[in-house]
This record gives structure tokens, sequence and C-alpha cells, in this order.
């Protein structure tokens, strides 16, 4: 019964769209190399309620996003989890990014990384992970756009990884 | 005199005007094209009006309507997660056309081992299986799931003859359905109950460790399809994602179950007293008149105890329902059961929720007050909630409608603590769900063809009930700048709203938050609360209880308004274009009672010297040539021209109410977005105080690229903002203001940040 593997594939696949909040799984990734600070600025959004639980799935720990009962110094659970899922390589070396800071905004969280000190962009690759491992049809887009070049990358489970060169 | 020389300027300028446009015809080969403005009409996407759905929007004299009538036996076996069902259906052949078959949809199949509904869906390798996911789906055993047709007779027993495609089934009958008839038959029938948690689904049951189970029954007996005035029949295959079209009938539905369940569905249960306990009727009938606050019916002592126990007897829920266009319910031994009355216009109609005891306190504290208040907000906006009763089932996971009930996901945290995340989104399902009773199960469009039609408009009014609920009810779905992202995004995985919803990328934005965003902008923003509110009550008195198309909205929205949306209507829902509208040049003018440069030059083409220009004023922009310092501070009165036109023209008082500008700013808007919107110009002044102006979106009927306007000021400008409450939809805020903001949003945040 080869059928029966996409029956239940399908039923991953298709989320309860009746739902009332945001029912599709994306994240939002832009990234942007700012020439004049010759830095790459990265801002990622994900949907909160969706973080939470990947999160928790992998630490085992109630985080309590944007609530009266968050967690102490959530930013130190955060840089860690971008640590594992989010991935930059510019110019064939994977960079480490400074995480500027969160912002909350309704439902999504905004994540603001940079990355300084690059002269020259010829090439860049992102890894994003996030959510995967909790969401089967999570989908991660990531924008990239430098100078006038604009790229969208749509980033899943079997296809994790977007290249650019210039 | 005066009169003539002015008439003589107009036609000037007009022929000014045309040789302006002769010298730029430079190629003589351009080619011809169709109307392609943003505001021609409608008429070529829209279909023709008729008889049945005429030019107004409204349905017409010839418009018909088929009635489907069930009644039926339903047992639901819990021991084996089973459901078994006789019904007999009654179809009124209300159109003018002889029907030679029926068509019948079999949704279960949906789930059936040979469905092809997995066969659309592409996907690679999963990261990781289960066992038990394992073995459904390489080792031969997958869900034995889809309806199992025992027979299908005529009224004398005789079977009749049948063919099922899919999620179809067309019954052939022996000589065709005159029309205005009425045929009757039968069908037996059986299929196994999904585990929706492990297996998905919109219905099926939830277990829990005990080994008890809430169930959640719905799409669950064949239901006629719709043959209506503008598709034929509705067959189109269920792939599990574009929901129903269906027909409205009356229900009288009994449903068998174990003792000890508690159970509620579509209608009005006719036999309390033999389902309940004494104590339970007493509380049933108490709750009927308490307006203020839910009493609860069912107690969680009493599920408590329901849950220990597994009764081998049965007992029987009889319902009827009328005018209903679906039938679904819930039953377990877990629910506890309240209710409270809502007063729609002296007529008493009941807000239901049913629970297990893992969904409070939260669900006793909110669910069948936000049934009560959806109620209310929705019939303000629609029409008054039509049926006895509407109840709120809480299913983990679920957010799902029917008629008269719905399940809602949103359970506290195992010690009864939730934030307030849960608490909202718990809230919003519930007002979702309950409001789709009014679109689509009462304002009957067909969301197998068009999702926004009930989602998107039930999204939008969502808004408005959660907004009456609690004012800090935190909104991101279905406002213009949540839709932002999905509209910049990339083209290629952008379908206009009005496709079929199986064939679009995301759904979601698509099929619920763009209308939703797209009617909240008619509403705030293009057409004002007060023509919009009447203009879709009016839709919602014309179709209830009857099938609407995205034709009948739209022309109903103008009909009642007197508003030509065709250029929204175009640009929002038939295309994915999207708006971006910036400034991108201000210039600052004087005025003068000198003939300027251009005043002298036309004086010149025209044969006429300087002086026999009509008395006029003159505006000078601060950065040409021309200007001179000593006109900076003149008021409009300071020239005599004007001064003597005035004193001539208006009396004391009058002159007192004259404005007089000293500044002329030429602003000039550019429109790098495809859709065509109005233009929200916010001006700062110097002083401190702020104006708005609103162009109208017909002000791109000409360029639809730029376009020029020159506003008059007492007070000089420091800043202006386009759009400042991001009302439009405006997808890039970067050219939204003058002088031009530099720090993007990251550099900004970076600030505040090394700042705190």
């Amino acid at each position: 019964m080869k059928q029966s593997k996409y029956v239940l594939l399908f039923f991953i696949l298709i989320p309860l769209f009746a739902f009332t909040l945001h029912k599709y799984y994306v994240s939002l990734t832009e990234i942007e190399y700012v020439e004049k600070q010759k830095s790459v600025q990265i801002i990622s959004s994900i949907f909160i309620d969706d973080l939470e639980v990947d999160m928790r799935k992998q630490s085992n720990k109630v985080f309590n996003i944007d609530t009266k009962q968050e967690v102490d110094s959530i930013d130190n659970y955060f840089k860690n989890y971008l640590h594992q899922h989010f991935q930059i390589t510019i110019n064939d070396s994977i960079n480490k990014y400074n995480y500027i800071g969160k912002e909350y905004e309704d439902n999504i969280v905004h994540f603001y990384l940079e990355v300084p000190n690059i002269q020259h962009l010829n090439s860049i690759q992102i890894i994003n992970t996030s959510l995967f491992q909790s969401f089967e049809n999570q989908q991660n887009i990531v924008k990239i756009n430098v100078k006038d070049f604009n790229k969208t990358f749509y980033l899943t489970k079997n296809n994790d990884k977007g290249l650019l060169n210039f | 005199m005066l009169k003539k020389t002015l008439s003589f300027i107009v036609v000037s300028l007009i022929s000014t005007m045309l040789f302006a446009q002769n010298s730029e015809q430079q190629n003589p080969v351009q080619k011809g094209h169709y109307n392609i403005s943003k505001f021609r009409q409608l008429k070529q996407e829209l279909p023709t009006p008729n008889n049945q759905h005429t030019a107004s929007g409204a349905p017409g004299f010839e418009y018909t309507q088929q009635k489907v009538d069930y009644k039926m036996n339903i047992i639901l076996d819990d021991d084996n997660q089973k459901i078994f069902g006789e019904e007999t259906i009654t179809y009124h052949n209300n159109s003018k056309d002889n029907l030679e078959y029926l068509w019948v949809q079999l949704d279960q199949n949906m789930r059936a081992p040979n469905s092809k509904t997995p066969d659309i869906n592409g996907s690679g390798p999963g990261v990781l299986y289960s066992p038990s996911k394992f073995t459904k789906s390489f080792m031969g055993k997958p869900f034995q799931g889809g309806f199992n047709i025992e027979s299908i007779t005529n009224m004398e027993n005789k079977p009749l003859d049948y063919m099922i495609n899919q999620t179809m089934m067309r019954i052939d009958l022996s000589e065709p359905l005159a029309s205005g008839a009425t045929y009757n038959f039968k069908i037996k029938w059986w299929y196994n109950i999904n585990d929706y948690i492990a297996l998905q689904g919109r219905s099926g049951y939830e277990p829990f460790p005990d080994g008890n189970k809430i169930y959640i029954i719905a799409q669950f007996f064949p239901r006629l399809a719709v043959y209506n005035n503008v598709e034929g029949w509705q067959n189109m295959q269920f792939f599990g994602r574009s929901e129903f079209a269906l027909e409205f009938g009356d229900y009288e539905v009994s449903i068998t179950t174990p003792k000890d369940h508690i159970l509620n569905g579509t209608g009005v249960l006719q036999n309390p007293k033999e389902v309940f306990t004494k104590k339970q009727f007493k509380r049933y009938e108490e709750a009927k008149k308490s307006f203020d606050k839910p009493l609860v019916i069912v107690t969680q002592d009493e599920a408590i105890e329901a849950e220990k126990e597994h009764a081998t007897k049965t007992k029987t829920w009889k319902f009827k329902a009328k005018n209903v266009r679906d039938f679904a319910f819930a039953s377990s031994r877990k629910f506890i059961w309240d209710g409270m009355a809502v007063d729609m216009h002296g007529r008493t109609v009941m807000a239901y929720s049913l629970y297990p005891k893992e969904g409070n306190p939260l669900w006793g504290e909110h669910s069948t007050k936000v049934v009560a208040n959806t109620l209310k907000v929705y019939s303000e906006h629609t029409i008054d909630y039509p049926y006895p009763q509407a109840t709120s089932v809480n299913a983990k996971r679920q957010g799902m409608e029917y008629p008269m009930i719905c399940w809602n996901y949103g359970r506290p945290n195992p010690d009864g603590t939730y934030t307030d995340r849960t608490k909202y989104g718990m809230i919003g399902v519930v007002t979702h769900e309950v409001g789709h009773n009014f679109f689509p199960m009462i304002i009957n469009s067909d969301e197998r063809q068009w999702t926004w039609m009930d989602e998107g408009i039930n999204s939008f009014v969502q808004i408005l009930a959660e907004k009456n609920y609690d004012k800090n009810f935190p909104i991101s779905r279905g406002i213009p700048k949540g839709i932002t992202g999905y509209m910049k995004g990339d083209q290629s995985r952008i379908a206009p709203i009005m496709s079929q919803g199986d064939n679009v990328f995301n759904f979601g934005a698509n099929g619920y938050s763009k209308p939703a965003a797209g009617l909240y902008m008619l509403r705030q923003t293009i057409m004002g609360p007060k023509l919009f509110d009447k203009a879709f009550k009016t839709y919602a008195k014309r179709w209830a209880f009857k099938h609407p198309t995205p034709a009948d909205f739209f022309r109903t929205m103008e009909d009642a308004s007197a508003m030509d949306l065709d250029w929204f209507w175009r640009g929002w829902f038939y295309t994915t274009g999207s708006n971006d509208i910036g400034i991108k040049s201000v210039k600052k003018y004087y005025i003068t009672d000198k003939p300027t440069k251009r005043a002298q030059n036309m004086a010149k083409r025209y044969g006429i010297t300087v002086d026999q220009l009509p008395p006029s004023l003159y505006l000078v922009s601060e950065d040409s040539d021309e200007f001179t310092n000593d006109i900076k501070n003149k008021k409009p009165t300071d020239f005599p021209n004007l001064k003597n036109y005035i004193d001539k023209n208006f009396s004391a008082q009058e002159q007192k109410t004259l404005k007089t500008p000293k500044y002329f700013y030429e602003l000039t808007f550019e429109k790098p977005g495809d859709l065509v919107m109005p233009i929200i110009v916010e001006f700062q002044y110097e002083d401190g105080t702020k104006e708005r102006k609103q162009y109208p979106a017909q002000i791109w009927r000409l360029n639809d690229k730029e376009v020029t306007k020159v506003f008059p000021s007492t007070k000089a400008i420091k800043k202006i903002v386009i759009d400042p409450d991001q009302e439009t939809a405006d997808v890039n805020l970067k050219n939204n203001s003058w002088p031009k903001n530099t720090e993007s949003k990251f550099d900004k945040f970076k600030k505040q940040q090394i700042k705190s």
C-alpha cells in the first residue's frame, strides 16, 4: 500500500485550516547588506506560539514567551536556540553574528542579528532549521537584499539551505 | 471684459496641453491597446447578471434553491470507535430543471485507503517516523477510513443505481426528477472513526489516557451536493481543504450513545428529560432564564463521576433542526455543560459550551460568554441570529464550524494556569467558529469554490466581535498592516484571492487575512463605517439562507453605497499586486502678483503683452531665481488685486471666514506599487500641530505612476508622512516620509538597544 505513506504525510502537511490563529507555518528572515556600515543586518521574525512549542520540545522547559510568566534571561535561551538553528556563511566562512536583541509584536518575535566588518560580499549562505522539528510543513522564508539585488528562498525540512553568489 | 479675457486664458491653457501632448508623440508606430485603466469596470470579470443573480447584487425573481430534508438514526459505538447510520433523504427539486441524477458528498472517503487526496500533494521523505506511523505508512496497515455504503434504496426498499467517484456519489434516477417534484430515498452506512490527534481531520475522536474519548462528529453522513443557478451541480472533489457547499433543509436525528455520555448537536434537543438526570434537567431549564452569566448544567463533579464508568446500556438523544445546511454533534463521558440565555430582540437564544475538566478554569470563565458576545456583534452587522442555540465544544487542536455547533481549541496548563496567549487564542477561535454560523452557515456561500467568501468575511467580522469582548484584544490578523509581509512576497508564490482554495500557495493569508484586511480597509478607510455597514448588512439580509457568489457581494456593496469600488475589487481580489505609495518631492511656493516667467511666456505665445494678462496671482517656488525674500512674509490679502476682488465680492462677515494661506506646497506622490489606493497624507507643522488630508484612489485615474497636488497652508510644514497609521497595506514604508527617513528599522532598533 504505497499510497498510505502519503495519507499520513498529507494529514500532517495540511494543517487544520479552520484555526483562527496564523494557521500557516512560516517564518520570515530579511537579510540586508548595508554597504555604508559594512555590515550584514538580519531581522528574523517567528510566530511566538510556534517557537514556544519548539523550544519546549528541545529543552523540556516552559518559557511562556512574552507573558507575565516569561522565564528569566529569555535572551540567553533565544541566543542558544538561534545558534543551533540559524547559521550564516559569508564568503565561504561561517560567521558569528551579534544578537542585538528581540522585539515582540503581537504574536511575532523579531530577532535583530548583525554580522559586522564585511568589507566585500561575494557569497552568502543561510541555513535556517527553526521550528522544523515540531512542524512538518514549516516554511522559513529568507529574503536577501544586497544593493539592488533581491532573492527569496523558501527553506523547508527537506531543503534547509539557501546559497547566493554575487 | 474680464470674462472674455478669462475664457481666452482657459482656451489657451487647453491648447497648451494639447500642444504638449502632440509633441510627445515622437514614435509614429505606437501600439494601441484595450482599456488598461485600473478604474475600468469589472464587467469582463463578473458574470453577466440575470434574473437569478441580478445586476444589483440581489437574488432575482427567478432565483431558485433546492431543499433537502434528512431523517437519521445514528449509533455511536464507543467500544469500537465506529459510527452507524440510516438516513432517509427527501429531495425537493425547486429548480426549473429536470434532474437525471443526484450527487451526494461522501467526505469521509478522503480518509479511505484509496483516497486521491495524498496523491495530489508532493512531498519528500520525513525526518522521523513513529512506530505506528511507520507501520501505517510502509507496512500495509493504513487506516481503514471512508464510508462503507451498505445500501441505497428507494422507499419501497428497491436498490438504486449509484456510482462512487472518490468523495462524490451519483445516484442514477430511473426517470428524471421533474421540476417541482420531490424524491425520497434511503442510505445505510457505517465507518471507522479516526483518532484525529494521530491522523488529523476536522472530526473524529481525541483519546485520553484513561480510555475515555471526546467524539466530535461531523461530515459524517452522505450529504446532498448543491445544485444551483451558477454551478449546476457543485460536485468538485473534496481534498480536505476547501470546505463545503450544502443545501438547507430540516433535520430529525436520533443518536444512540452509551448511557453515561453527554451530547449536544445541531438543533434543539427534543427529549432532555430522558437524557438528563432530574437535577441536570432542572439546571438546563434554569439556564434559559440566565441572561447575565452562564449556569452549569452538567457539573465538573458529575463529569468526573461519569469518566469512571463504562456503561453498557445506551440512551438515545433526539434532535430537530429547521432550515440548516448540515448536522454535527459532540459526545463524551467527559463533558461539563454550561449555558446562558441571549436576548435577540425579544427572542431567547441559548449560548452553550461543552468541555472536559481539562478545559477548566479557562472554559468555564470564557467560552459561553464569548459565544453570547459573538452572536450579539454578528447579529448587529448581519441579521439577528435565527437559530435557537449556539454551542462551543472544547476539542484539542481544533477550530471547525458546523451549524449551531463548533469545535474549539484552548486548554490551560495541567495546574490550571494559563497565559494571555492561551486565553486570547481560545477567545479568538471561539469567536471565529461561532461567527461561521453567519458566514457560511446562514449567508451560504460556496466554500468549495470561494474560500474568502466565508473565511475572509468571517475573519473580518471576528475582529469587531473580539474588540467588543475585550477592547485590548490583540488583533494581528485581518488588519492591513498585518498582510504586507505576505503581499510583498515572491510573486511566483502568490495567487489572487479569486482562486479556488485548493490551488493557492498560502491558504491562511490568501483565504483569511488578505480578504479580511481588504474589508477592514474598505470599512475604516475607503468607505467609512456608515456606508460600509449599511451595504454589508444589505448583503447579509439579501443572501441569508441563500447561495451568494462573489459578484453578488461586490455588486451589493456598490449598489447600497453609491461607491464605485470596481477598482478595489479588481486590485485586491483579482490580482496579486501590492500597494506602495511614496512622497517623491515637496516644493514650497510663495504668492506674488508679479507675472512669473511662465506667465510671460504664455502671454508671448498668444501675442499679448504681459499687461494684457488679467489681474492674477502667481506662485513662485522657493528655489527658483524669481524668488525674492520680500514675498516670503506676504499674506494673500497683501496683494491689491486680490484684496479688491475680495472687498467687492464678500461681505465683512464672509471675509472673516476666508482662509489666508501663506505657503503653497507642490507635493509629488509616486506609486511604485501596482494597486491604486487613497493617499493619506499627514502634515506636521512647525508649531507641532498636525493635519490630515485623504485623496481618493481616483487621484490615480490618469497617471498610474505619479501625481502632483498643490496644498495651501497657513503654517509651514516640517514633516509629511504618507499613511501614518498603516491603513492601506503599504508594503514599503521607506518612501513614506519627507524629509526622507534614512534610518532603517534595524538601525533604529540597534540605537534603542544601545541606549538602554
